[in-house]
């Protein structure tokens, strides 16, 4: 039936079987063959958001020694069946205990990978941040800004650096997006113009059900809207409030402003 | 339950009988189950009655005052400290004022259904490891006669409580929970007998239907869905792939006390995604059964679909509707079954009479003239992954539709979403996922669903409502001309029968994964419904 969830039972029944043998881990001393599975798995399940090679994308790269939400194997087996919830990462669930240790020790072996060198300079990325990018206008990183677009405090930990560059140069192509387990996927910064008798509004989606809609305009304000009071309601895919950034930065200062970005790893929270 | 004061007991009692008719006390006896679909005031078994209409034909809250609708009280249900649990869906059964409820994994709350004051609580005995292979660790409810409620447990065993206290009266082992098997379903109740079925396809299980004895806890008969070599059905597998064949029987079924007939679901055949490894049709897997209730003897048998590749079990409720079918007056079987169609059946025979698509597919061109699915070539899961809609979780799912016999409409919670199908090869090992593959699902604005009205005899649609993601939860019509549903993002809702139009909504602020159901308290019409942990109970005064 497999109605969705894979149990954290079946991952404990695993970890415990283990016991008894002091040296036994939850993740075995893989296979070749075991982390073939795990490839093959990870191509289908994981690569649309962590890339093809684990170097990632809309989820972060996984070609990094230490993973902040996996540092032990438990974890890691956990955060791949159950997801990290409250971000966009979904876990999944329909991966047997094998299957899921294979993926997992896949997903370590990435992390043996050199780390992909990040072009540029931080601190000079910083400075174009504060000053041409004028990117504190809508973003909250460490504290300081606007909270128009989302916070950046841990942007290195959520995205790739190739991610991040398309993110600056042309953020129409994609918007950030919540798994929720149970109320499901929403694409958040959705952009939405919505017609009412008391005129026309255009914002950021924060959420939505069968009766309303929440709204973030360009300002910060927060509205609510009851459906059935609409004239129309436009979900605007593929527009961002964002501007793009590729005629304002060259080159270098492109990678520049990366850098800085994959720098933000959340240190204050 | 009675209450305290004479004079307000008496009124009750009189009130009661309006709806009741003749009958007047509440009781819960073989003969009250028979009428439990009349009787608007109590609700006495999983769907409402033996013909699984999940109708109340209470008639006070109408569109036309149903906005004036509140909360009267709340219950938040008991934390259990077993981890993992925390899904409800339950769907609490009303009997003489009480209310019973199951809390995830297998708890059993009475409730005083005028107050929402608790009166007992059982909690079994159950073990942290327990498995839940499959499914999360749910529960869907109890099951009432003769003054003892049943409950069936995640770890695989049968309870008899006493309705008064909470009492044990006799437990069973139903089936091994080390191999897979669990128990998430609101058990049957007939006469001197409780059905239960088991989950446990994900793990390989070769499913069953049992009976017990209700008195003393006996098992009675055990049907297997998955036949033995020689059996009937047999010729459609291949080797030992029977053995670990699935077709688990998750939910509860229905009664049709005049032809004496059982009718059961069972489930997906095992391993789920990869049918190379079980060549054939798989009976009776993805199947509804006909059986008979004192022996367990199969009548007949209707599988939705043959040699399934997509998980889609069809443990859906099998509802019994009468009435006239192409200028005939038949006795149906009709059932909206995860792959996307809905069926008509002849339930005397099992003749096939229709397959209509109510939700977007592309698996199967149409049903065919015999009831089989033309199957459409490539939709089958791959190594690389394929699209097919529906996703696993399938067109809908477990959560109950609901038939109004007066207007027959037929109401079904749906779910629109495809998802990437790929298969993988798999080893069996007991009491561990048997699944041979797996399924991304589309998300985000890329999915939906709604709540739809077809025609009970045509499968027609008549109206939707659209819902922002695909739901998890059932829908109940109602004698005024109305029919709740409920959505992921937490809203519970009135739509108008007629043509759908929403007339009230409440947001409970939690998940929905439950069915509505009805009840009356001193006359006064009453509709429940769970949100996250927290039972609500609503009425116009
Ligand atoms: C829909 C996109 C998506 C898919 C599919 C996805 N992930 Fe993720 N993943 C993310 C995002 C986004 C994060 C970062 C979450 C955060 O911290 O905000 C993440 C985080 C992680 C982390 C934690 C990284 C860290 O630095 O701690 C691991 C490990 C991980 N994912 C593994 C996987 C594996 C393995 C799969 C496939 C089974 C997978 N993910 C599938 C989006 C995805
Ligand atoms: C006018 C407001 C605005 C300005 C100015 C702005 N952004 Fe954004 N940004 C947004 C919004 C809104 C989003 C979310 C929608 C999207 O992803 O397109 C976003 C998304 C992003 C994201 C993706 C975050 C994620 O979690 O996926 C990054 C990275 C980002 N911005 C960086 C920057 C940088 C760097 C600058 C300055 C060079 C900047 N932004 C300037 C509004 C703005």
């Amino acid at each position: 039936m497999l109605t969705e969830l894979l149990p954290g039972a079946v991952l404990r029944r695993l970890l415990q079987g283990c016991l008894p043998a002091l040296l036994c881990l939850a993740i075995p001393p893989s296979t070749a063959q075991d982390l073939d599975n795990g490839e093959q798995l990870f191509r289908t399940l994981c690569a649309r958001c962590h890339g093809i090679l684990g170097e990632g994308g809309e989820g972060p790269s996984l070609k990094r020694a230490r993973l902040d939400h996996a540092p032990d194997d438990e974890t890691l087996l956990s955060v791949i069946s159950a997801g990290i919830p409250g971000t966009g990462m979904p876990g999944a669930r329909q991966l047997s205990g094998g299957d899921a240790r294979d993926v997992a020790a896949y997903v370590r072996s990435l992390g043996q990978l050199p780390e992909e060198p990040v072009p540029g300079d931080a601190l000079a990325g910083q400075q174009i941040y504060e000053t041409i990018g004028n990117c504190a206008s809508c973003h909250i990183a460490n504290g300081v800004g606007t909270g128009i677009g989302p916070e950046l405090t841990d942007v290195g930990l959520r995205r790739n650096a190739a991610y991040l560059r398309q993110s600056v140069l042309s953020p129409d192509a994609d918007q950030p997006r919540v798994v929720d387990r149970f109320r499901g996927t929403l694409n958040a910064f959705l952009t939405v113009r919505i017609v009412t008798e008391r005129g026309a509004y255009e914002g950021m989606r924060i959420n939505e059900d069968a009766f309303s809609v929440q709204m973030r305009d360009i300002t910060g304000r927060i509205y609510s809207f009851e459906k059935a009071d609409l004239i129309s309601y436009e979900k605007a895919f593929g527009h961002s409030f964002m501007p793009g950034y590729s005629a304002a930065l060259n080159e270098q200062q492109t990678d520049d402003l990366v850098s800085y970005l994959m720098s933000l790893k959340g240190e204050n929270r | 339950m009675r209450q305290g004061s004479p004079t307000v007991s008496f009124l009750s009692l009189f009130i009661i009988s309006f709806f009741v008719g003749t009958e007047l006390l509440a009781d819960t006896s073989y003969q009250a189950l028979l009428a439990d679909e009349e009787n608007g005031a109590d609700w006495l078994s999983y769907s409402g009655g033996y013909r699984s209409h999940r109708f109340s034909p209470l008639n006070q809250v109408t569109p036309e005052n149903v906005n004036q609708l509140k909360v009267l009280w709340a219950y938040q249900m008991q934390p259990t400290g077993i981890n993992g649990a925390g899904l409800q869906e339950t769907t609490p059964l009303v009997a003489d004022d009480i209310m019973y409820l199951t809390e995830s994994p297998s708890s059993v709350t009475a409730l005083d259904a005028r107050t929402g004051r608790m009166l007992w609580h059982f909690v079994p005995d159950i073990s942290n490891e327990v498995l839940n292979i499959g499914f999360p660790r749910i529960n869907r409810g109890v099951a009432l006669v003769d003054g003892s409620v049943y409950v069936a447990t995640l770890d695989g065993r049968l309870f008899a409580l006493d309705a008064g206290t909470g009492a044990v009266r006799w437990q069973t082992r139903v089936a091994d929970n080390a191999v897979g098997f669990s128990l998430t379903l609101a058990p049957l109740a007939l006469d001197g007998k409780i059905i239960v079925g088991v989950s446990g396809a994900e793990a390989g299980v070769r499913g069953f239907v049992d009976a017990y004895d209700a008195n003393s806890g006996n098992r009675l008969w055990r049907t297997f869905t998955v036949p033995a070599p020689g059996e009937p059905g047999s010729e459609t597998w291949q080797g030992d792939a029977w053995q670990t064949g699935g077709g688990s029987t998750w939910l509860t079924g229905s009664f049709d006390p005049e032809l004496d007939l059982l009718y059961w679901t069972t489930g997906n055949p095992a391993p789920d995604w990869n049918g190379d490894l079980r060549p054939g049709d798989n009976l009776f897997t993805c199947s509804v059964l006909a059986l008979n209730p004192d022996t367990g003897e199969l009548r007949w048998h209707f599988q939705y679909t043959p040699h399934d590749t997509h998980d889609w079990d069809a443990n859906q409720i099998p509802v019994l509707v009468d009435g006239e079918f192409n200028g005939q007056q038949r006795r149906l079987l009709a059932l909206a079954n995860r792959n996307a169609f809905y069926y008509l059946l002849d339930r005397e025979t099992g003749e096939f009479l229709l397959g209509e698509e109510y939700s977007y597919q592309t698996w199967a061109e149409r049903i065919g003239d015999d009831g089989r699915p033309i199957v459409l070539a490539n939709t089958d899961p791959t190594r690389e992954g394929n699209v097919v809609w529906p996703s696993l979780q399938g067109a809908t799912n477990w959560f109950s539709p609901s038939y109004n016999p007066r207007t027959e409409q037929f109401f079904v919670s749906n779910r629109r979403m495809g998802a990437m199908y790929f298969k993988a090869d798999v080893d069996y090992e007991p009491g561990t996922p048997f699944l041979g593959g797996g399924e991304q699902a589309f998300d985000g604005d890329n999915a939906s669903g709604a709540i739809v009205a077809l025609d009970v005899m045509s499968g027609a649609r008549q109206w939707e409502f659209e819902l922002q993601t695909p739901p998890w939860s059932g829908v109940m019509a109602t004698g005024g001309g109305l029919v709740f549903g409920s959505s992921n993002e937490g809203n519970f809702f009135a739509l108008d029968a007629r043509d759908g139009q929403a007339l009230w909504n409440f947001n409970t602020g939690a998940h929905i994964r439950t069915n509505p159901m009805g009840f009356a308290v001193d006359g006064k019409q009453r509709i429940a419904i769970l949100g996250g942990q927290t039972l609500f109970v609503f009425g116009l005064e």
